[in-house]
């Protein structure tokens, strides 16, 4: 591994010259990730909760970024302003998912995906939708998951939303592929 | 994510409005009024390259995705090429296939041009492409654009009558391991495996081999032809994205292969190699280069015919960039090296046997919103040098109408050229004095003026309806004269025909409901060739064209309880009438069962209606395809 990996890096100097430049901060986020954020800011629309799972009846529905947030100050842009059945829309970020038990929409962010079996049993029995982008996350027992390929598709993981309470819209599950035999 | 640059050319060739929701996705504001189906159909794959949903594109393009080739069953790409109903895919023997489009159908296809990931698979040689040894893991294509019509102007020459645009999946979405297998009548076993992990962070890599045994054909007139064989592969590829503007790709693939031939010559041996680098740099979002580095190895001998080692050296550069709001520009350029190697024997030869030569090609295309949204004028030109015929220079224009989001009107008028090659220039049969047939020394291109008009609707999200119209004007086609009339050897080759083609595509695709999908394609192609003045060629094109004048094809998708899925597939190819081939139908059906997501079986039937059928060639040579029955087993984990 060691020798294709220094091959690699040869390879790659070869071929560039010195061309190869650090990593620019980003300034923006790719459109992949404002598509996705977009599509969370969607999904508070398609998706009820249990009654007793919001607070108050004026309480935000809260969007959840835990782990290495790939939005930036974007999905803040994209709800504000926004209502949705009356409720206002509040993005938070968590590092922990034990700060994350009380949103009703979480992304769990690609950074995360080493931790996503912790980080699922931790959120059983609260009524979080999980949205995820690792490749296999909702046949990990997350509920929505970002697939990427060319378009963003949705893959669903309809037991574990049932198992949490929630009832996806079927205008949502329509365009969604629909995972079975995941195991939440 | 990963798209190769070759996809990227391509979707540049089909030239389309730009995309509304380009834009609006920059602002929060505007992104948040997409209804969740919008955002769905949003291109987010780099940027730069702006893939343009198959709707808009102007030209005769059809998609095959990794999931038609799961269902299909196929084991092979010729047998996945059956899926695009623009494409004329004929069997000829257990090994070789007689793939074209629009006509001009040979064994070696010499008006089509095949890209996999970005690599040329044309040997120049014989213009035209070895089937028996393009091959890859199956279930790690993600894509294969089907263009019928001149592909030119971003392509180059040979891209005449259409190109076939191989993208296999990035390092990054085939991770873990993949282990198949299987075996039956006609494909006698097979088995395959994939590695795909990380090498650091954002580096990714895959490593696959495979390998399978195949059955001989039967003779038409009696017997077995003995052409069973078998082959191996393995390849690697390696993504890296160093950076969210950077995407650097290694990739490499190896093969051997041994096709057994009739008589006491001995068998066939094959063998290549290949390695690719590819960088691409987004520059902004509307903006981009990309640079390509390949090396192609192939050897193939034919004891009693032939020997050739092909080497292939090729370098490409392009670059996109936006001027003003109306024009999106893309240029590039090119350097290709063949260096060849030809072993002679008393059966066909090549005089000079060693040959090297050079292929320089730039090309410039500007895209330009008439009317925004609505209407785009897309005017391109490629200029090309090579050793035989100089400069050649293939421009074309393409206007896209959309009449509403749901339909659009194309044409397109385009000049394409098909370059000499070794076999019309340097090509002596038999191998040594008195020849029978001698290389044309002064053989020109084959020129090609086509006009294209085509309209796709989309009545209901769930239907998808799309016509494609051409007539192709040929002048200098091939043609084998006599040298010195009117003695009747040697002949020689010349530009002594012309003529035209026309005919239709249509295309239907229905998904009925979400675990059922019928599509249905009707080809008709009328091609009608005729000596020059003066020439003595009155084959009225028998050598350059077996196409059949109609085919039809109907295939299904259905979803059944427990896992299971049902794939059948229906074909009507009507007669070769220049070598008196029949029409036939034939049937393959697809059982699988797929309780997870990492187990499929499958039982494929290929080939059902008949015990045996012919596809193509004359009868004195003609072979057959067997009825075949093959299981397969594919475990991921």
């Amino acid at each position: 591994m060691e020798i294709l990996r220094r091959w690699l890096a040869i390879a790659v100097l070869v071929a560039l010259g010195q061309g190869v430049t650090p990593a620019q901060a980003q300034t923006s986020p790719s459109k992949e990730n404002r598509i996705k954020a977009a599509f969370l800011f969607n999904f508070a629309a398609f998706v009820e909760w249990p009654a007793n799972s919001l607070p108050a009846a004026n309480a935000p529905i809260v969007i959840g970024v835990l782990g290495e947030d790939p939005f930036g100050s974007f999905l803040d842009d994209v709800v504000h302003g926004e209502k949705v059945n009356g409720r206002a829309l509040e993005v938070r970020r968590f590092r922990e998912v034990s700060e994350a038990t009380n949103c009703q929409i979480l992304f769990i962010s690609d950074s995360e995906s080493g931790k996503l079996t912790d980080i699922l049993a931790a959120l059983k029995g609260h009524s979080a939708l999980t949205v995820g982008d690792a490749d296999d996350f909702a046949d990990r027992g997350g509920m929505i998951q970002f697939a990427t390929k060319d378009k963003i598709h949705l893959r669903i993981n309809l037991e574990a939303a049932k198992q949490a309470g929630l009832t996806v819209s079927s205008k949502l599950l329509r365009v969604a592929e629909i995972v079975k035999g995941g195991k939440p | 994510m990963q798209t190769t640059w070759r996809c990227a050319v391509l979707s540049l060739l089909l030239l389309v409005p730009r995309a509304f929701a380009d834009d609006i996705t920059e602002s929060a504001a505007d992104i948040k009024k997409l209804s969740v189906e919008e955002l769905m159909n949003v291109e987010v794959t780099s940027v730069s390259k702006r893939p343009e949903k198959l709707s808009d594109t102007a030209s005769a393009i059809q998609v095959i995705t990794a999931e038609d080739i799961r269902r299909s069953g196929a084991t092979r790409l010729p047998e996945a090429l059956r899926l695009a109903s623009n494409l004329e895919v004929e069997q000829v023997n257990s090994r070789q296939w007689a793939i074209s489009a629009r006509g001009l159908d040979t064994t070696t296809a010499n008006e089509l041009l095949v890209v996999i990931d970005g690599r040329s698979v044309y040997t120049p040689r014989v213009a035209g492409v070895f089937w028996d040894v393009q091959d890859t893991l199956m279930e790690d294509i993600d894509r294969i654009e089907v263009i019928s019509g001149p592909g030119a102007a971003l392509w180059g020459a040979d891209a005449v009558n259409g190109v076939i645009n191989i993208t296999t999946k990035s390092a990054k979405e085939t991770q873990g391991f993949l282990l198949e297998g299987g075996g039956g009548s006609e494909l006698h076993g097979f088995g395959g495996m994939r590695y795909g992990g990380t090498l650091a962070s954002n580096v990714y890599f895959r490593v696959y081999g495979k390998a399978f045994e195949r059955d001989r054909t039967e003779l038409a007139l009696g017997g077995d032809a003995t052409n069973d064989w078998y082959s191996g592969q393995g390849g690697f590829r390696v993504d890296w994205e160093p950076t969210e503007q950077n995407i650097l790709t290694f990739q490499g693939d190896t093969y051997s292969g041994r096709f057994e031939q009739s008589g006491t010559n001995g068998a066939i041996d094959a063998t290549g190699a290949n390695l690719l680098g590819r960088w691409t740099h987004t520059i902004a979002a509307d903006s981009d280069f990309a640079l390509q580095v390949y090396f192609d190895r192939t050897f193939r001998d034919t004891p009693g015919t032939l020997a050739e080692a092909l080497d292939t050296y090729d370098v490409d550069f392009q670059h996109r960039f936006p001027v003003g709001d109306r024009n999106d520009v893309i240029w590039g350029a090119g350097y290709r090296l063949y260096d060849d190697s030809i072993r002679n024997t008393p059966v066909q030869a090549y005089y000079p046997p060693d040959t090297a030569r050079q292929l320089f090609s730039g090309f410039a295309q500007d895209e330009i919103a008439l009317l925004k949204d609505r209407l785009t004028l897309t005017l391109g030109t490629k200029l090309e040098h090579n050793d035989y015929s100089g400069f050649e220079v293939q421009p074309s224009g393409r206007l896209a109408w959309k009449l509403t989001e749901r339909q659009m009107i194309w044409g397109a008028v385009s000049r394409a050229v098909r370059t000499p090659a070794e076999n019309d220039r340097e090509f002596y049969s038999p191998g040594v004095p008195p020849f029978k047939q001698v290389g044309g020394t002064n053989f020109d291109s084959e020129k090609l003026i086509a006009y294209e008009l085509g309209y796709r609707i989309q009545p209901t999200p769930r239907l998808a309806l799309a016509i494609a119209t051409f007539f192709d004007d040929y002048s200098d086609i091939r043609s084998v004269e006599e040298a010195n009339p009117p003695a009747a050897a040697p002949k020689t080759v010349g530009n002594g025909q012309q003529g035209y083609s026309f005919g239709a595509e249509l295309t239907g695709d229905y998904r009925i409901t979400d675990g059922w999908r019928v599509r249905a394609g009707y080809t008709e192609i009328q091609t009608h060739l005729r000596p020059k003045p003066g020439s003595t060629d009155f084959s009225d094109g028998a050598n350059e064209m077996h196409d059949p004048n109609h085919q039809f094809s109907l295939r299904t998708s259905v979803d059944l309880p427990w896992h299971f899925e049902l794939d059948p597939e229906f074909r009507y190819i009507s007669r070769i009438s220049n070598q008196d081939v029949p029409s036939y139908c034939e049937m393959d059906v697809r059982l699988g069962w797929v309780p997870s997501s990492h187990l499929e079986i499958s039982v494929v039937g290929q080939n059902l209606l008949h015990d045996h059928h012919a596809e193509y060639g004359l009868l004195s040579t003609r072979q057959e395809i067997q009825r075949g029955v093959f299981g397969k087993v594919v475990w991921r984990f």
